[in-house]
């Protein structure tokens, strides 16, 4: 199965997605619209790019610091949050999901995936 | 509201820190200044007020497009780096802004090791919803 597949079984996942680096591309599957998706996956894809750079400036000022090289990122908010590993997402309602548990699922699944494309 | 030192008792805490929104450090506890430092502390507050904004920016958009609430105002943003992650919050600005207050706190956030992070009781503990003991 995919980590798309896999996500979205989980509690409290609505969508899940993959885009490429170079934003030509983007898949999903779960609750959104096609248009919606695809608006998703950009603006994942646009903070995954600026967290990488920041990334690399902040190795500048401390190196082999732990947080570079980035892995993901999250926004919580009151009722939803997007979770973004490599060029994963997905979209969780908080009330069902284990936040924990997706991080902690999604590092491992992408633990080796490439990022020379970024 | 939480402060930096409940925020130091959290499993795997690194450090904490307070910041502006316009991302100057204010204030920090640092548990291994071997491994992170107050200029470090600097940027990554920098890094994480910019974010914040930008993240608002798109949860804001994102609901007016989608009519899906529930996403504005961002609670928290966190950073998921190869060894620690980073969170930060401006959920208490958020609610007393919600009150009708002008006079805001700080952002808050802490450092965290990767392997032994729990991010919802970071969450729990920046949104002061469980005083940590």
């Amino acid at each position: 199965m995919s980590i798309v597949t896999d996500l979205l079984a989980k509690p409290g996942v609505i969508a899940a997605g993959e885009y490429a680096y170079r934003g030509d591309r983007f898949s999903y599957r779960g609750a959104l619209t096609e248009e919606h998706a695809r608006m998703a996956s950009i603006m994942c894809r646009a903070t995954t790019m600026g967290v990488n750079m920041e990334g690399k400036m902040l190795e500048v000022f401390q190196p082999r610091s732990g947080l570079q090289p980035p892995r993901g990122w999250m926004v919580h908010g009151a009722d939803y949050t997007v979770c973004v590993m490599a060029n994963v997402f997905c979209m969780l309602d908080n009330a069902r999901a284990s936040i924990n548990d997706i991080v902690g699922f999604m590092r491992q699944t992408v633990a080796n995936a490439p990022s020379d494309l970024i | 509201m939480a402060t930096l030192d409940e925020l130091m008792r959290l499993p795997a805490a690194m450090a904490a820190f307070e910041f502006r929104g316009s991302g100057e450090l204010l204030d920090q506890r640092i548990a291994y200044p071997e491994r992170i430092n107050e200029t470090t502390l600097d940027l990554l507050a920098h890094m994480c007020a910019a974010n914040m904004s930008i993240a608002t920016m798109q949860a804001r958009g994102w609901e007016k497009v989608t009519a899906m609430k529930g996403f504005y105002p961002i609670q928290e943003f966190t950073l998921v780096g190869f060894d620690w992650s980073v969170v930060v919050s401006g959920f208490r600005r958020e609610q007393l802004k919600s009150e009708g207050k002008t006079s805001l706190p700080p952002f808050m956030g802490v450092v965290l090791g990767n392997e032994k992070a729990d991010y919802e009781a970071a969450f729990a503990v920046l949104e002061g919803r469980e005083p940590i003991s």
